[in-house]
């Protein structure tokens, strides 16, 4: 056991035997880079945190999830744990300073140390229960959440805080032209335009023309008006250092407060997780990566509790990133390795031009990536099944109307519930034959779907009954309670009750002392 | 028994300390200082914010690099972490908001902080909610604690110079800066060891109020040479604020838009 753990948690750097692949590899990771700095700044906004803790995020945690991981998934910052960091700290200290950022770095560990938890426990199994409905739901949500977000900095609204979706809209509405900055729309409206535009003839790179458009709108309106007349929002210089090492405060008044944000930290290590699982999962069955699920899970909690110490926050898998790595042909993890070290290499040098980048243009992209993240496709494909529908409906509304974490509680509640009521279902086949009532029971027979089976014992009161348990996964102690207590309750009628078994089976019912008032019948 | 006794010790004790502490006359002597709070393991949000407004002041170019551009700190005209009077004490949050001439229109606290990014630190205005403006807001108006709403607090901004009855002399001022301010300021104000350049890109740009002649000899006379100020005479102080101003020093961000980003793009 300790010697699995330890094979799982050294890095298992397969990739330096196959330097054929490396050219590709560093290629794939140059896109990489290029795709997530835009990323890392915005969604580094959305946690409420300067735009340099994004960039070290697509730079530490993309290198340690690669490093310690088995397959060619792209981490670093994920809009939904990105999300999630912002509704859990902002309640507790004002947005950006530097208390903030301290409860940041400790969600941030207690994200790793949690998820390293599910790899002692052997957690990566419990992630397939998360039905794909509910995952697409929390997407949805999460997109939904973005566009609002990037409504504020698309309109300027940053002073004027709402708390529900409907009001905002509202305002925007009944007060516009009152409350926006016509400059900072515009120069929004050119980056969600050139990004739709630019997706016709490049669709792996239009969040770059976008970006670009932006910027190039946003230099314009800089050469007309002045910034005292704009009052636009730009993104400034960044402090940047090639290893920003720093300790996370943690003493007991920290600690103490900190308390309130464990259910967040447990949420933000599912969700993460969960988001991570599934790319690695669709990697395995498209390529063929040799992928290790458990050491996944161990690279992402490793990657998020060292987080902290280079200044930056938690991340998880990307979808759309990891998406444009496969394109690319990147198979292993060198590619992550070699997209941080780009990021490193490109923002030395960008820096000085990303001073003037207009926060509009940078929530033009988020605009977009939100868009995206809402798919009519998934609404029409899981419209089919109904129990489907209402996990994804049920997850997107609770996201709208309360936050990301209900939602995440309500998918996770949903899925879980649907399983059961599956499984607990039972298939019954009732045959009349000469003796008696044959009945075959297909599925797990235990405490929930005895249910099922009592409705057909009523009904076939006072006759010879035989029970065909050979297509039965499972049966448990209550199960056999139950069929004992009914042989005796039909032999006071004057029925006899038969089970049809195999081997197995036949050893556990003996065991529970059932073959004195059961006539079994072995197969 | 012993439980009940210290118990009752302890009450008594309470009692007593409770009693013989003096009734606050003002709300501002129960405010900790800022050594005080630099030593707290743990501060509440707005004690936080007044730290981080603190550090920001004190080592803008550490704590606040996104907004500024040139090297300066606040601390090197708000003299003293913005406590020193004649230095623009930064005790104003009383004053604000209040009409200004500089940009014709109504301002708060927080568009007068962005502004200072703006032309005296040479940089790009931060957004109104920026984490940096209400860090700096915060500290103000923790310094501003027990001043009267709306009332000049003493000392406030630079004392205004007399007429001298002469026009400022740039050459005799030239003469002054080098015998008396070039020893911290340098030969060319490029600012030697830990003191502020006073001209070149990496000072105080034309839109700042130490450019204006009036303004900078009215610190410079209060202030300066540093540890001795008023030892100059006024006309003294005017001659080297008109020498100042004639300097080569980053453009007006309200008039040439062009040359400001290149001198971005080249800083």
């Amino acid at each position: 056991m300790i010697a699995t753990l330890l094979r799982e948690a050294s890095p298992s750097l397969t990739w330096t035997r196959k330097p054929g692949l490396w050219r590709t590899e560093v290629f794939a990771g140059f896109v990489g880079a290029i795709l997530v700095i835009p990323q890392g700044i915005t969604y580094a906004y959305l946690a409420g945190l300067q735009p340099e803790y994004g960039l070290y995020c697509a730079i530490f945690v993309t290198l340690f999830g690669s490093l310690l991981g088995t397959s060619s998934m792209m981490s670093g910052p994920n809009t939904a744990v990105a999300i999630l960091t912002g509704t859990a700290v902002l309640p507790l200290a004002g947005r950006g300073s530097p208390v903030y950022v301290d409860f940041v770095f400790l969600l941030c560990m207690m994200v790793g140390l949690i998820q390293l938890l599910f790899w002692l426990l052997r957690g990566a199994r419990i992630f397939q229960y998360l039905s794909p409905a509910a995952i697409s739901g929390i997407s949805a949500g999460a997109g939904f959440l973005i566009i609002m977000a990037s409504l504020d900095s698309i309109l300027d609204l940053s002073t004027f805080k709402t708390t529900f979706f409907y009001e905002k809209l509202y305002v925007i509405g009944s007060d516009a032209i009152d409350l926006m900055n016509p400059y900072s729309l515009t120069i929004g409206l050119v980056t969600i335009l050139a990004g739709y535009i630019g997706r016709r003839y490049s669709p792996r790179y239009f969040i770059i023309i976008a970006v670009s458009a932006g910027y190039l709108c946003g230099l314009l309106v800089a050469f007309i008006w002045p910034q005292p007349v704009t009052e636009l929002e730009y993104l400034g210089r960044m402090p940047l250092q090639w290893l920003p090492f720093s300790i996370p405060t943690i003493n007991r008044e920290y600690l103490m407060i900190s308390a309130s944000l464990i259910p967040y930290a447990i949420t933000i290590a599912f969700i993460g997780l969960a988001q991570s699982l599934v790319i690695v999962r669709e990697l395995k069955m498209e390529t063929d990566q040799n992928i290790d699920l458990d050491k996944e899970v161990y690279a992402q909690g490793m990657a998020n509790f060292l987080a902290p110490f280079f200044s930056s926050f938690a991340g998880a898998g990307s979808f759309n990133r990891t998406r444009a790595n496969q394109s690319l042909g990147a198979r292993t993890p060198l590619s992550g390795i070699a997209a941080s070290g780009f990021v490193l290499i490109l923002i030395t040098f960008l820096g000085p031009i990303l001073t003037y980048m207009p926060m509009a243009a940078m929530a033009g992209t988020l605009f977009i990536v939100g868009a995206d993240m809402i798919k009519w496709r998934d609404l029409t494909h899981y419209a089919q099944v109904r129990s489907e529908l209402i996990i994804y409906l049920a997850t997107f509304i609770s996201i709208i109307f309360f936050d990301l974490a209900a939602g995440v509680a309500v998918a996770v509640f949903l899925s879980v519930s649907v399983f059961m009521l599956r499984i607990s279902q039972l298939e019954l086949k009732v045959e009349n034959s000469g003796s008696g009532i044959l009945l075959k029971v297909k599925g797990a027979l235990f405490y929930a779907s005895i249910a099922h089976l009592t409705e057909k014992f009523q009904k076939h009161c006072g006759e010879n009954l035989t029970v065909d348990l050979q297509y039965t996964t499972h049966i448990d102690q209550s199960a056999v309670d139950f069929f004992i207590r009914e042989s005796r309750n039909m032999a006071a009628h004057g029925a006899r009750l038969r089970l049809l078994i195999n081997d197995k089976q036949r050893d556990f019912l003996k065991q529970l002392g059932a073959s004195s008032d059961i006539e079994l019948v072995s197969l | 028994m012993e439980i009940s006794h210290y118990s009752t010790y302890s009450t008594l004790l309470l009692a007593v300390l409770l009693l013989s502490a003096p009734a606050p006359a003002h709300a501002q002597q129960q405010q900790p200082s800022i050594v005080q709070l630099l030593n707290e393991p743990f501060l509440d949000d707005y004690y936080s914010n007044v730290v981080y407004g603190y550090e920001i002041v004190t080592d803008t170019q550490k704590n606040a690099s996104r907004y500024a551009g040139n090297r300066l700190n606040c601390s090197n005209c708000h003299l003293q972490a913005g406590t020193r009077k004649d230095a623009l004490p930064l005790n104003v949050a009383g004053m604000y908001p209040k009409w200004r001439a500089k940009n014709g229109k109504r301002n708060g606290i927080g568009l007068r902080i962005r502004e200072c990014f703006l032309y005296s630190m040479d940089g790009i205005m931060p957004p109104e909610d920026a984490p940096e403006v209400l860090a700096i807001s915060a500290y103000v108006t923790y310094l501003s604690q027990g001043q009267v709403m709306g009332a000049e607090p003493e000392g406030r901004g630079i004392p205004t110079l007399p007429d001298t009855g002469y026009d400022p002399n740039p050459a005799n001022g030239r003469a002054v800066y080098l015998a008396q301010c070039a020893s911290c300021h340098g030969q060319q104000g490029e600012g030697l060891a830990g003191m502020p350049p006073v001209w070149g890109l990496d000072s105080y740009n034309k839109g700042a109020g130490m450019n204006r002649i009036r303004e900078g000899a009215g610190f410079i006379w209060a202030n300066m040479p540093l540890g001795s100020g008023k030892s100059l005479t006024h006309q003294q102080a005017l001659d080297v604020s008109a020498y100042l101003n004639l300097q080569i020093r980053p453009a007006d961000p309200r008039a040439s838009k062009f040359l400001k980003l290149m001198e971005h793009l080249i800083n």
